[in-house]
């Protein structure tokens, strides 16, 4: 009787409601699971009921050796980071926050402050997953003493600054136990520094170079390389290219937006004829026409190179008339980029040969330079049978509008062309 | 109209360049900032230079007016130009502080340029971001309604497809429909048919079914009738068997009883037949006893027979002798008479006749002792001494009688004889008495082979020339067969040797005892020279080296060949040494004796004594 007064009094009451001993059992071993996280014993269905309750603080120590861990992983990108585009880490939850985790330890490490350790312990939990590292700050070593005098008496930064060695973190130990890592983008200089702006932050030293020089030789799987922002100069360039030289995949190199200048500009011509590179981006440094002249004997030869970017730098017509006599003989490059490099009529001549003569570039960039009119209809002229092309960027050139417009409707009737081809080719191929 | 792909493109390339050209517009600016920074640069430069120049031409003049102002003497033009040095430096400084402010507001208005450009280059971002979104937007919306336009259109194109399909498959039904129709009544008109034709066949078939029921019906009485037939074969086989089952038992009974009959047979002849054994064991051991006394007996008797034979050729000898003795002395008594008879014919031819007498030559004359003499044979000691003899004084002359009787061993050479002849006598010792050989030992050299030879021959009975012949030649022929076997190849020696070896001990099978010479002394008489073959075709052998080891074999080998050989001709021997003397012309002889005188001398003879008487 007493039961039935019980169901009387609460006739919601139901069995359901009871969380089942599994589901217990499951809750304790998520909620313990850093002390003691057994996964590999569990049933697969209780392993994923497991994984859903992961709480997304546990360390890495833990939680780095999970299996079948994707959507834990995701729950931990999503939480962590506002935008998370999976696509460009190879669709793997885990490498994206392992990557990010790392670069984002990278970022806000200081030199002889931050404990080396906190890096070297996330190598062994990483290596088999990191392949691109994209590092875009890194913090000079920091003296107390320093910071109270930068905040005391500004005049004497310069002084200071001199005296303090600004030597950055050495990826060398990182970089080598990476078997994996075939993407590095460094930038050595400081985000959102705001009114403590100091020359010296910016100091990407001999040093630092010397380092990571030897880092990069002992990376053999290392395909793409950027180095941008970083103020290389010639003698870091050549040290970098000295180390890189008949490295087996590198295929890649960007080194934009430093003060390269035409004995570096050199050393990467030596470099693209000793080596596999793809793509090269040099834009937004001080190169002048002997460097150019450098890059363009080397380019006459090369058998490899797809896509070279040169701008902003100050070729000049005796730059362009080189690069346009190697391309006349080259038939790799696609796609070359000499906006804003103070060119003018001879280039443009030298161009309109090479459109009528070469089959294989599809795109060209000459904005922002001084072409004129009669450049325009050089230009004109050699594509007048030009059939691969498919961009060609003229604007601030100096191009009559009427010349650019014609330039225009042949490449993209080119496009057109070569949209087709690619959609004829496949059933051609697969009969 | 443009295809809609074209107006895409169209519009991501104006979008693109939107977005692109503000990154144009700032590299231009940029650009054309670096222009005008290079060419203010190098103005400042210049300006810094003249500056320099002109500041260390007045550093000069101020400095050189120090070297004068040091010989100014009066203090008031030392004054005056000490307060116009320090007028020019003030000046000097001053154009250098203005410079610096002119620096200095240069740097000024670079921040604030740059501070604008800064301001510009976030507008520019911002206007970036917006046209970006703008962009983004656009294309969103665009690539949205071509899609939506693309799935209207496929969506009509479904529809007509759906009713253009719809309409055919209408279409196919009713057609289908119509052939169904069709079939159906075939189907019909073709059931009908079948049903006509089933109850045909029904029809045929049960009266089909009938006359073969009733045929088997009457099949089946038969084989009912067959059935009992074989019931009572059956039974009546069974009964045979029965009766033959009980015979047969009975027989089996007998066999026992015959069995145990026969069992008890066999105990009873096992008995008999050890008895049997008992006694045939007595008897063989009787036969043993029995053969052992006539063995002895034969013995016995052998020696007796060669004791008379021994006496018995004495007594030929004996016998010859006294016929010699004898006939000589009948000779001479005859020929006495003759002399006479001759003498008194020579008497009467010279005296009582007058006429010239010539004695008569006979050739009964001149014989002495018995006519026909055989030829003796040469004695075999004789012969052996002549070979030793001969070999060993090579050096002299042998006299033609040696060499008459060395004729038959002409096929050997001497040598050779000779050396088998002291292989033989050295090896065979055993055959002599000791006793002999005790004294030959005090005998010489020569001496003491001959008469060891003599002995030795006695001994195998070889006492003829012609045995010594075979001996010899059969040395050699042995030697000759060796050596052939020999040279037949490398393992021929082996295989000689085995063949001598069987054949010595096939011999010694053949006679057992060979060796004891009394058994060898039983068959010695006989002697043949059926052995002479092989001594005229071993005419050329060479003289071949002899082992002594060897001669023991060899002449048993001979003894054997040679045993066999006389005991053929026992008889035909016993008969030659008899009639070795023939005596068919001892009657002409004698009667030739008789008529020494001739008939006509008889004749003359009466007549002349008829005339006597007369006188």
């Amino acid at each position: 009787s007493f039961y039935r007064h019980c169901i009387a009094e609460d006739p919601e009451w139901s069995l359901v409601t009871v969380p089942s001993l599994t589901e217990l059992c499951l809750q304790h071993i998520a909620d313990n699971f850093e002390k003691n996280p057994i996964l590999d014993r569990l049933l697969p269905e209780h392993q994923r009921k497991v994984l859903e309750r992961l709480s997304t603080g546990l360390p890495l120590t833990v939680t780095a050796t999970l299996k079948n861990d994707e959507d834990y992983w995701k729950r931990c990108c999503t939480e962590r980071w506002k935008l998370c585009n999976v696509s460009n880490y190879g669709d793997s939850w885990k490498r994206m926050f392992l990557e990010r985790h790392l670069e984002n330890v990278l970022r806000r490490f200081i030199p002889n402050t931050t404990d080396p350790n906190q890096v070297l312990e996330l190598i062994p939990l990483c290596k088999d997953y990191v392949k691109k590292l994209e590092v875009d700050q890194f913090l000079p070593p920091v003296k107390v003493d320093q910071k109270e005098e930068a905040d005391d008496v500004s005049d004497t930064w310069s002084d200071v600054g001199l005296e303090v060695s600004t030597h950055h973190y050495d990826l060398g130990v990182l970089i080598t136990a990476l078997p994996h890592l075939e993407e590095l983008h460094l930038s050595y200089n400081v985000k959102d520094c705001g009114m403590n702006f100091e020359w010296n932050l910016f100091n990407f030293t001999h040093q630092d170079c010397c380092n990571l020089a030897g880092a990069l030789k002992m990376c053999p799987s290392l395909k793409v390389f950027k180095l941008t922002h970083s103020e290389v100069d010639d003698d870091k360039t050549r040290l970098l290219v000295h180390n890189l030289l008949d490295h087996p995949c590198l295929v890649e190199l960007n080194l934009s937006h430093n003060i390269i200048k035409d004995k570096g500009a050199r050393a990467v011509g030596k470099l693209i004829s000793q080596s596999q590179l793809e793509t090269l981006n040099l834009c937004n440094n001080q190169i002048h026409h002997l460097g150019a002249q450098a890059i363009a004997k080397a380019l006459a030869k090369n058998p490899t190179l797809t896509s070279l970017n040169l701008r902003l730098n100050c070729v000049e017509d005796e730059g362009g008339e080189a690069i346009g006599r190697a391309l006349l003989t080259n038939n790799t490059l696609k796609s070359i980029h000499l906006g804003s490099n103070n060119l003018s009529g001879p280039t443009a001549l030298i161009f309109s040969q090479v459109l009528a003569k070469n089959t294989t570039l599809t795109s060209v960039n000459f904005s922002c330079n001084h072409l004129g009119l009669d450049g325009g209809k050089q230009l004109l002229e050699g594509l007048a049978n030009n059939k691969t092309l498919t961009e060609c960027d003229l604007r601030l050139a100096e191009v009559s509008q009427e010349a650019e417009y014609f330039i225009y409707q042949i490449a993209r009737s080119n496009g057109e062309a070569a949209k087709l081809r690619s959609l004829q080719h496949p059933p051609a191929k697969a009969l | 109209v443009p295809p809609t792909s074209q107006k895409l493109a169209k519009l991501l390339f104006d979008g693109t360049q939107l977005v692109t050209n503000i990154q144009v517009a700032t590299d231009a600016m940029e650009m054309q900032r670096r222009a005008e920074e290079t060419k203010l640069k190098l103005e400042r430069v210049e300006r810094l230079e003249n500056e320099a120049k002109s500041s260390t031409k007045k550093m000069e003049e101020i400095t050189s007016k120090w070297a004068l102002a040091k010989e100014m003497t009066i203090p008031q033009e030392l004054w005056q130009l000490l307060s116009e040095q320090q007028q020019q430096c003030t000046l000097l400084l001053n154009q250098k502080n203005k410079l610096i402010d002119d620096l200095q507001e240069e740097l000024k208005n670079k921040d604030e340029q740059y501070m604008e450009a800064i301001k510009k280059q976030s507008d520019d971002i911002f206007l970036l971001l917006e046209r970006m979104e703008e962009q983004i937007r656009n294309m969103l919306t665009s690539y949205h309604q071509k899609l939506l336009r693309i799935e209207k259109a496929f969506e009509l194109e479904q529809q007509e497809l759906l009713d253009s399909h719809r309409k055919k498959w209408e279409e196919a039904i009713q057609v289908h429909n119509a052939k169904e129709l069709e079939n159906l009544h075939d189907r019909l008109r073709k059931v009908e048919e079948f049903e006509v034709q089933l109850k045909q066949l029904q029809v045929q078939d049960e009266e089909e079914y009938n006359s073969m029921k009733l045929q088997l019906e009457n099949d089946v009485q038969n084989l009912e009738k067959q059935i009992e037939h074989m019931k009572a074969v059956y039974r009546l086989n069974q009964e045979k068997l029965d009766h033959n089952l009980k015979v047969l038992k009975r027989r089996d009974e007998e066999n026992t009883i015959l069995r145990s009959q026969q069992k008890r047979k066999l105990k009873r002849l096992h008995t008999v037949f050890s008895n049997l054994r008992t006694k045939l064991a007595n008897q063989e051991k009787q036969f043993s006893e029995e053969n052992q006394s006539l063995t002895a007996y034969c013995e016995r008797i052998t020696n007796q027979c060669k004791e008379i034979q021994r006496r018995m050729r004495a007594f030929a000898v004996s016998d010859a002798e006294k016929f010699t003795e004898i006939w000589l002395m009948n000779e001479e008594e005859a020929k006495g008479l003759m002399r006479k008879a001759l003498d008194a014919d020579r008497i009467i031819h010279t005296q009582q006749l007058g006429l010239p007498w010539e004695e008569p030559h006979y050739w009964f004359l001149d014989n002495v002792g018995p006519l026909g003499s055989y030829k003796t044979k040469e004695m075999v000691t004789k012969l052996v001494a002549d070979v030793l003899t001969a070999a060993s004084g090579e050096g002299k002359k042998p006299t033609p009688k040696a060499e008459d009787r060395a004729s038959p061993l002409q096929n050997i050479p001497k040598k050779t004889a000779k050396r088998i002849l002291e292989l033989v006598s050295h090896e065979l010792d055993f055959l002599i008495e000791r006793k002999l050989l005790r004294f030959l030992s005090t005998l010489g050299r020569y001496e003491r082979t001959l008469m060891k030879l003599t002995y030795i021959f006695e001994a195998l009975k070889i006492d003829s020339e012609d045995d010594l012949c075979q001996l010899l030649d059969f040395f050699l022929k042995y030697k000759a067969q060796e050596m052939a076997a020999s040279q037949v190849g490398p393992t021929g020696t082996a295989v000689g040797k085995a063949s001598v070896q069987e054949k010595g001990t096939r011999i010694n099978q053949g006679s057992p005892g060979g060796e004891d010479i009394s058994d060898l002394d039983s068959i010695s008489h006989t002697r043949k020279d059926e052995l002479k073959y092989p001594l005229s075709t071993q005419r050329s052998l060479p003289s071949v080296p002899i082992h002594a080891d060897d001669v023991l074999k060899i002449l048993r080998a001979f003894v054997q060949d040679f045993n066999k050989l006389r005991e053929k001709d026992v008889a035909v021997l016993q008969k030659e040494v008899l009639q070795v003397r023939d005596s068919s012309k001892d009657g002409e002889y004698w009667e030739a004796l008789t008529h020494i005188i001739p008939e006509p001398t008889l004749k003359l003879w009466d007549a002349l004594e008829l005339a006597l008487k007369e006188y």
